[in-house]
């Protein structure tokens, strides 16, 4: 955008949003700061919140708690796997369903597109009792495989990829590439923007997903970050632990934020194009 | 031994039919064009020399060896694209090296190659930088220059020149030109521009509907076109073409114009121009502008489009016929004037009912 277009945004739009920002930061705020009090002091009033004495303690307390790194350690596990395999299999798939011809593509396109109208409530019964029968609950796979069939990944690589030029992948092979080489050398690179978009929405998704390792995960040990603060907060009683526990929230979307800064003009990129730029 | 031989070649997409028995020789070192309007098959005859298409019927030799079972990969051809076709990721000089790489040269000999290659095209200034930052023109002698490292049998363009504005264009049809001398290597370019393929061409070939119509030099298919659909395809301003009833005049075909003016021609009479009505075709300059009373026809002046070296006139004869004709760059016709025409019979072509063209001088 040029500076001239930047000028020419109206001074009260520039006041809502920063007015709505504001709004939406005030609750992060708002956690932010409980997370530096001592429980005990917020347990007799929570205005304490805004005076001092500030303290890292409830910090402190999580990394001493052995628990909240294992379920941190198990939600990683978790989103980089299903982010790695779905990047993966989508980019397969998208290339396979943009470039090869095969009897049945279309429908079989269709069919995957299917995918995005069934909701993951309607499948949530059957999937349960498929990984009781095979007796795969509590593991990582359990908590990884289902998230691997992503259809959107595959619609959106499959127009990606569909919008590159066969000129690139022509070019490509009168070079001598093998169909392997053009994929990998010359077609998959030029899908990183696509690549990028999907991969912090599945990040994203696999770190707040919390239904699924619910069912699955049972086993304390193989909780997930949002399933086990949800446990703690059971378990301690907001009133008691509320620094503690807001320190988690913290903590748990930490490593969300850290991936929102590092990618961030992917994301910003990704938003644009949705809103039809 | 031909540069590239095709013989018999078809082509069909489903049930339709894009090339149809095509046979075509290309010399050693020979630039030749293929030249048609869209649609008509001539990318579609490259991509098939490329082995980018497989072809249903016939074959293809390069340097003697059958190819149309062989990848792209492996036909030893290179090919400029409409588009540039460049890998958007890779800087210029990683687009140069990729094709080398692919085939295990040695990164000495890509070195050496890409040197050569860039001083040529004086790309060196912007040998890391990527496609994207590159103007259209800069794009495209990086394409050329992709192509040239490989030191292929075969060069393959397919209508490289027309993403280039006009002045652009002028430049890197020369460029190309200069290119083939130096490196005498065959091509073949694609182009449905006549005056890429009457510039560039050793040989043009002309293709119409999915066939061959005339394969000739520049000169061959301008003077002696071999159908209608040449002759008006090839030139400009466009030949007059112009139904007319011939007769044989002692040997020689006489043409009864629309508005009754008889042109005399030295084309050798043949039967076949007196079934179902002849065509006249006249190039504009050889239909000069004369005073009202001179020439063999009157005419009307209704436009006038004055070039600075030559002019055109479009002058309507007596029933109405709209012919182009050419006048003096000084010229002072001026539209509603009455004007005479001079037509160069010897220089006029008939074509019988089923578009087949006969000329003045051997048939």
């Amino acid at each position: 955008m040029s500076s001239a277009a930047v000028r020419r945004v109206p001074r009260a739009a520039v006041i809502g949003v920063t007015m709505a920002a504001g709004l939406m930061v005030l609750p992060m705020l708002w956690v932010l700061i409980l997370s530096l009090k001592d429980s005990s002091a917020l347990m007799a009033d929570t205005t304490t919140a805004f005076s001092p004495p500030w303290t890292l303690v409830n910090y402190a307390n999580i990394v001493g708690d052995g628990q909240v790194a294992v379920w941190l350690l198990n939600s990683t596990i978790v989103s980089l796997l299903m982010t790695g395999g779905v990047l993966f299999l989508s980019s397969l798939a998208g290339y396979g369903f943009a470039r090869l011809e095969f009897p049945g593509r279309n429908i079989l396109f269709i069919v995957v597109l299917f995918g995005l109208a069934i909701p993951e409530q309607a499948v949530i019964i059957g999937r349960h009792q498929l990984f009781a029968a095979a007796e795969m609950h509590n593991t990582y796979t359990a908590l990884v495989m289902p998230g691997l069939s992503a259809p959107f990944g595959v619609f959106l690589m499959t127009q990606y990829f569909r919008a590159i030029p066969r000129e690139i992948d022509e070019a490509a092979m009168l070079d001598g590439a093998s169909r392997f080489r053009v994929f990998w050398r010359v077609l998959l690179p030029l899908t990183v923007p696509a690549q990028a978009t999907l991969g912090i929405f599945t990040f994203f998704h696999a770190w707040n997903d919390y239904w699924w390792p619910l069912i699955s995960a049972t086993n304390r040990d193989m909780l997930t970050l949002t399933v086990g603060i949800a446990a703690s907060q059971q378990n301690f009683a907001q009133a008691e632990g509320l620094g503690f526990l807001m320190a988690q929230a913290v903590f748990a979307g930490l490593p969300v934020l850290i991936i929102y800064v590092i990618f961030q003009k992917y994301i910003v990129r990704a938003v644009a194009g949705a809103a039809g730029q | 031994m031909a540069g590239v031989e095709l013989s018999g070649v078809s082509k069909r997409f489903g049930d339709v039919s894009v090339i149809d028995n095509v046979s075509l020789e290309i010399a050693q070192g020979e630039f030749v064009v293929f030249l048609g309007p869209s649609g008509c098959g001539k990318s579609t005859l490259l991509r098939l020399v490329a082995g980018l298409e497989q072809l249903d019927e016939g074959a293809i030799l390069i340097d003697g060896n059958r190819v149309d079972n062989l990848p792209p990969g492996k036909r030893d051809v290179a090919m400029v694209f409409q588009h540039y076709a460049l890998y958007p990721h890779m800087t210029v000089r990683d687009n140069l090296a990729f094709g080398l790489r692919n085939t295990g040269v040695s990164e000495d000999e890509i070195g050496g190659r890409i040197a050569t290659a860039v001083e040529k095209l004086e790309i060196g200034d912007f040998l890391q930088r990527r496609p994207g930052q590159l103007s259209g023109g800069q794009k495209q002698r990086v394409a050329i220059a992709r192509a040239i490292v490989k030191q292929p049998k075969l060069f393959l363009f397919d209508e490289p020149l027309s993403n280039l504005d006009a002045a652009l264009r002028a430049r890197t049809r020369i460029e190309l030109a200069q290119l083939h001398q130096q490196l005498r290597t065959t091509m073949i370019f694609v182009t449905h521009d006549q005056v890429e393929a009457m510039t560039l061409a050793d040989r043009i070939v002309v293709i119409n509907e999915r066939r061959i119509e005339q394969i000739g030099t520049p000169m061959e298919v301008y003077r002696r076109p071999a159908t209608s659909f040449v002759a008006s395809f090839v030139g400009t301003p466009k030949i007059n073409l112009v139904p007319v009833t011939a007769a044989n005049a002692g040997g020689l075909a006489a043409a009864r114009m629309p508005d009754g003016t008889l042109l005399e021609t030295t084309i050798p009479w043949d039967e076949a121009l007196a079934r179902d009505g002849a065509t006249l075709g006249l190039r504009p300059e050889n239909v000069r502008i004369t005073g009202a009373t001179q020439g063999q026809a009157p005419a009307t002046a209704r436009v006038v489009e004055r070039l600075g070296e030559r002019t055109i006139v479009y002058a309507a004869l007596a029933d109405g016929t709209l012919l182009t004709t050419e006048d003096r760059g000084d010229s002072t016709v001026q539209p509603g004037d009455e004007v005479g025409l001079a037509i160069d019979g010897n220089a006029a072509h008939l074509f019988a009912a089923d578009g087949t063209g006969h000329h003045a001088g051997a048939a």
